[in-house]
C-alpha cells in the first residue's frame, strides 16, 4: 500500500491554523483507496498519518458484501506527551463513507500537566516550555482542554483505543469527544466506532492518588439525518471534581506548591476549610467514622486505581459488542455459595474473580450501543484484562490489525 | 403565680426559637445567594407566626406534602439505588456497617444531583422541552439497571398525575398560568407519546424517565423550584434509607435519625445549590464507582431490590 496519493498540505499554510487545532478528512477514491484529502494541524498538536500498515484479508471482515477498505492509521501526538495549562486541543476527523480509521496516541498516556493556580498571570510559571500567555480567567487559563470531533460516514469505522489520561498532581482537565454517525444508515450500512476513554489516578510512582483539581470527560454520539436534524444516541460523562473551587470562584486559595511528602497536610487543610465554610460553625461535628475522606476524588472512586469506559456500536464492532456482555453475564455470581461437597463453602468475592483486580459492567443500552465500564486497581491491570478480552474476540484484530491495539 | 411564670418562660422559648429559625434562613441565603434554603420552606408556612396564609400556599403545602409522601406509589420502594450491590461489593466493611451506609449515602446524593438534577430543575423551567430531556436524559443513563428504575417510576408517576392529581390541578376553569399549562400539556403530550408507541417502534422512542418528568408534575402543581428539587433529593433519601432498613443495615428509628440530621440536611443543600445552574450537557457522573455497583447488581446471587 502506498502513501496517500492527494497532496497533503503543509500544515503552516492552513487557513484553520490555530494552536492546537488540526483537521482530517479521509475519503475513499476509487476503486478503493482510502486517501487523507485533507490534514492540517498546528503546534502543540501533532497529526501523523500512516497507511498500508494492515490489509484485512477479503473474507475476514464482517461485512461480506463489501471488501473493506483498508485502516488509515493516525497518530495523535502532542510535543511533550501531553497538556500542558492552557493549552486547547482541536480535532475534526471526518471519515466519509466505507473508509476505516484506527486512531491512538503513542505516547504512552496523556498526561496532563499540574496547573499552578496563584502565580498563573503575575509571576513566571514554574512550567518549563509553557507555551502561552495565560489569559486573565484563571479557571480558563490553567485547564488543559481537547475537544475531538469525528463524523462517521455510513459503513466507516472508527477505531479509538488510547492511552489513559494521566492527570498529574493540581491538574485541571475537560475533554469533549463528540462522534457523529449517519442517521439514514440501517442494519450493515451503519457506522461503527469502538471507542475507549479512561482516567487513571496520576503518577503511582510519585505517590500520587487522584489528587488532581479537575478533570472531566465527556463523550457523546449523535445521529444526524440529511437534513441536519441531530439527535442524542448516547452521553457519557464522568466528572471527577475535588470540589476545591466551589468556595472561592476567585481565586484566594492558599494552597501553596509542596513536594509529594507534604501532600496530605494540604489536603487535609482544603478538607478543612471546605468543611469549616459548609457546616455552621454552631452544629457539633457528627461526622460518622469513616466518614471525613482525605480526598473527595479518591472517595468516590475508591478503591480503582484506574476508571474507564469502552462504546461499543456497529456492525463491525457487533461481535465485540455481544463477547463483552456474555463474558460479563457468565462472570461468577456475588455472594453465591458452592453447594458441591467438597468445595469451600463459600465461592470467593467478587473483587478476586477470575478477572482479578478489575470490577466491570457491560449492558446493551440503545441503539444497539454496548457500553462497558470499569475500574481496576492500577493502570497495567486495566490494560491487561482489557487488551486480553479484545484480543481473544479476536475481530479487531482482524479488521483494524494488532497496531489498533498498540496502547492496550 | 408559678403557672404564670411557666407560660412567660415558654413564650419566651417559642420567640428565642423563632428568632433562631429567622437567623438560620439568613445565613443560609447569604450562604446560597440563588439557590435553595431548606428553612424558607419552613418561614412560608409557619402561619402561626404571621398571618400570611394565603390560598396559593395552601395549594402548594397541600401539593408539597403529596409528592413527598411515601405513600406516593410510585413503586420507590423497589430500589435501593446500588445499596445492595454496594453492600455485597464491600463486605470488609461490614464491621461498621453504619459507616459504611453514611459513605454510600452521601456518594449516592452526590451522584443523583450531579447526573439527575440538572434534568428536574431544567424539566421545571422548561416543560415544553420535556421530550428532548427524556431522551437525553435516556441517552445518559449508562446501565440497564437504572434505567428501568428510572423509567418505572417516571411511568408510575404519569399514571398517579393522570389518575389522582390531574383533576385536582388541572381542573378545566382552574386559574391555571401559562408555565403551569405548559406544564400539563407536556405531561400530557409525553404521556400520549408514550401510549401510541407500544414497542413496535425501536428503542428510542420516549421512556418516561422519572427526573425531568418530577420537575414537570412539579411545576404543574405549583411547587416552586426550591421545594421541587429539595424534595426531589429528600425522596431520594428517604428511598436509600428506607432500603437499609429492610437490607439489615438499621434500624427505623435510626433511619429516621440520619434523615433528620442537620448532616444531612447540609449535604443535600450543597450538592442542590452546586448543580442549580448546571445545564443539562454538562450533568455526569461524579462517583465512577457508584456506576460499576449499580450495573453490577445484575451478578447478585440473591438480591431483595430492583436496583
Amino acid at each position: 500500500m502506498r502513501k496517500p496519493t492527494a497532496p497533503i498540505p503543509s500544515p503552516f499554510e492552513s487557513s484553520i491554523a490555530k494552536p492546537g487545532q488540526g483537521k482530517v478528512v479521509l475519503s475513499l477514491l476509487p476503486p478503493n483507496n482510502p486517501t487523507l484529502t485533507t490534514l492540517t494541524y498546528k503546534y502543540p498538536l501533532k497529526l501523523v498519518p500512516r497507511t498500508g500498515g494492515f490489509v484485512p484479508s477479503p473474507d475476514s471482515s464482517v461485512l461480506s458484501d463489501t471488501r473493506p477498505s483498508n485502516p488509515v492509521h493516525l497518530y495523535l501526538l502532542t510535543y511533550g506527551g501531553g497538556l500542558l495549562p492552557g493549552d486547547h486541543i482541536e480535532v475534526s476527523i471526518t471519515l466519509e463513507p466505507k473508509t476505516r480509521m484506527v486512531v491512538t496516541t503513542p505516547q504512552g498516556s496523556t498526561k496532563i500537566f499540574k496547573t499552578t493556580p496563584n502565580n498563573a498571570g503575575t509571576t513566571p510559571n514554574v512550567i518549563k516550555g509553557h507555551r502561552d500567555q495565560m489569559p486573565a480567567n484563571i479557571h480558563i487559563s490553567d485547564m488543559s482542554q481537547q475537544s475531538l470531533d469525528v463524523k462517521i460516514g455510513r459503513q466507516a469505522a472508527l477505531c479509538y483505543l488510547p492511552d489513559p489520561s494521566v492527570p498529574f498532581q493540581h491538574s485541571r482537565y475537560a475533554q469533549v469527544q463528540i462522534f457523529t454517525v449517519d442517521a439514514t444508515a440501517k442494519g450493515s450500512d451503519r457506522s461503527s466506532l469502538c471507542v475507549l476513554d479512561w482516567v487513571t489516578q496520576g503518577r503511582t510512582s510519585r505517590g500520587e492518588d487522584w489528587n488532581f483539581h479537575f478533570w472531566r470527560g465527556r463523550n457523546e454520539v449523535w445521529a444526524e439525518d440529511d437534513q441536519g436534524k441531530r439527535r442524542l444516541l448516547l452521553r457519557d460523562s464522568v466528572i471527577l471534581d475535588d470540589e476545591s473551587g466551589d468556595l472561592d470562584a476567585t481565586p484566594v486559595s492558599n494552597e501553596i506548591e509542596v513536594e509529594d511528602g507534604a501532600k496530605d497536610e494540604v489536603e487535609d487543610a482544603a478538607h478543612d476549610r471546605n468543611t469549616a465554610l459548609s457546616k455552621p460553625a454552631d452544629m457539633p461535628p457528627q461526622a460518622p467514622a469513616g466518614l471525613t475522606p482525605l480526598n473527595i476524588i479518591a472517595e468516590r472512586t475508591r478503591p480503582h486505581g484506574v476508571v474507564g469506559t469502552l462504546i461499543l456500536s456497529g456492525p463491525v464492532f457487533e461481535a465485540l459488542g455481544s463477547f463483552m456482555l456474555k463474558q460479563f453475564q457468565s462472570q461468577p455470581r456475588i455472594g453465591s455459595r458452592n453447594w458441591s461437597d467438597h468445595a469451600a463453602s463459600s465461592v470467593p468475592e467478587p473483587s478476586l474473580s477470575h478477572k482479578g483486580d478489575v470490577t466491570w459492567t457491560a449492558a446493551r443500552v440503545r441503539a444497539g450501543f454496548v457500553l462497558v465500564k470499569f475500574g481496576a486497581k492500577d493502570f497495567e491491570t486495566a490494560k491487561h484484562w482489557l487488551g486480553g478480552l479484545i484480543r481473544e474476540e479476536g475481530s479487531v484484530i482482524r479488521e483494524f490489525g494488532e497496531e489498533a491495539l498498540c496502547c492496550l | 403565680m408559678f403557672i404564670k411564670d411557666t407560660q412567660d418562660l415558654e413564650a419566651e422559648v417559642a420567640l428565642l426559637e423563632s428568632r433562631l429559625q429567622d437567623a438560620r434562613a439568613q445565613l443560609a441565603a447569604s450562604e446560597y445567594p440563588s439557590p435553595p434554603s431548606s428553612w424558607t420552606v419552613k418561614e412560608q408556612y409557619n402561619n402561626s407566626n404571621n398571618h400570611k396564609f394565603t390560598t396559593s400556599s395552601r395549594t402548594s403545602l397541600h401539593a408539597l406534602l403529596l409528592l413527598s409522601d411515601s405513600a406516593l406509589p410510585l413503586g420507590s420502594f423497589a430500589y435501593s439505588s446500588g445499596l445492595e450491590s454496594y453492600l455485597a461489593h464491600n463486605k470488609s466493611s461490614r464491621k461498621s456497617p453504619i459507616a459504611s451506609f453514611h459513605r454510600f449515602l452521601k456518594l449516592s446524593i452526590a451522584s443523583i444531583a450531579s447526573t439527575s438534577l440538572p434534568y428536574v430543575i431544567a424539566g421545571y423551567r422548561e416543560p415544553s422541552t420535556l421530550d428532548t430531556l427524556d431522551n437525553d436524559l435516556d441517552a445518559s443513563t449508562p446501565c440497564i439497571v437504572a434505567q428501568r428504575a428510572s423509567i418505572a417510576q417516571g411511568r408510575a408517576l404519569i399514571g398517579v398525575w393522570e389518575r389522582a392529581f390531574r383533576v385536582s390541578f388541572a381542573a378545566p376553569g382552574s386559574r391555571a398560568t401559562g408555565d403551569v399549562e405548559a406544564a400539563i400539556v407536556a405531561i400530557d403530550d409525553l404521556s400520549n407519546a408514550l401510549k401510541s408507541c407500544l414497542e413496535e417502534d425501536e428503542d428510542l422512542g420516549p421512556k418516561g424517565h422519572f427526573a425531568p418528568l418530577w420537575g414537570v408534575v412539579c411545576r404543574a402543581m405549583g411547587l416552586d423550584l426550591q421545594q421541587t428539587a429539595y424534595v426531589f433529593i429528600m425522596n431520594h433519601a428517604k428511598a436509600v434509607l428506607s432500603a437499609a432498613v429492610r437490607a439489615g443495615v438499621m434500624g427505623p428509628y435510626q433511619a429516621q435519625n440520619v434523615l433528620a440530621s442537620q448532616e444531612l440536611q447540609d449535604t443535600m443543600m450543597k450538592r442542590i445549590a452546586r448543580e442549580w445552574n448546571t445545564p443539562v450537557e454538562e450533568a455526569g457522573q461524579v462517583v465512577p464507582a457508584l456506576d460499576l455497583w449499580v450495573g453490577r447488581h445484575e451478578l447478585l446471587y440473591s438480591r431483595i431490590f430492583n436496583s
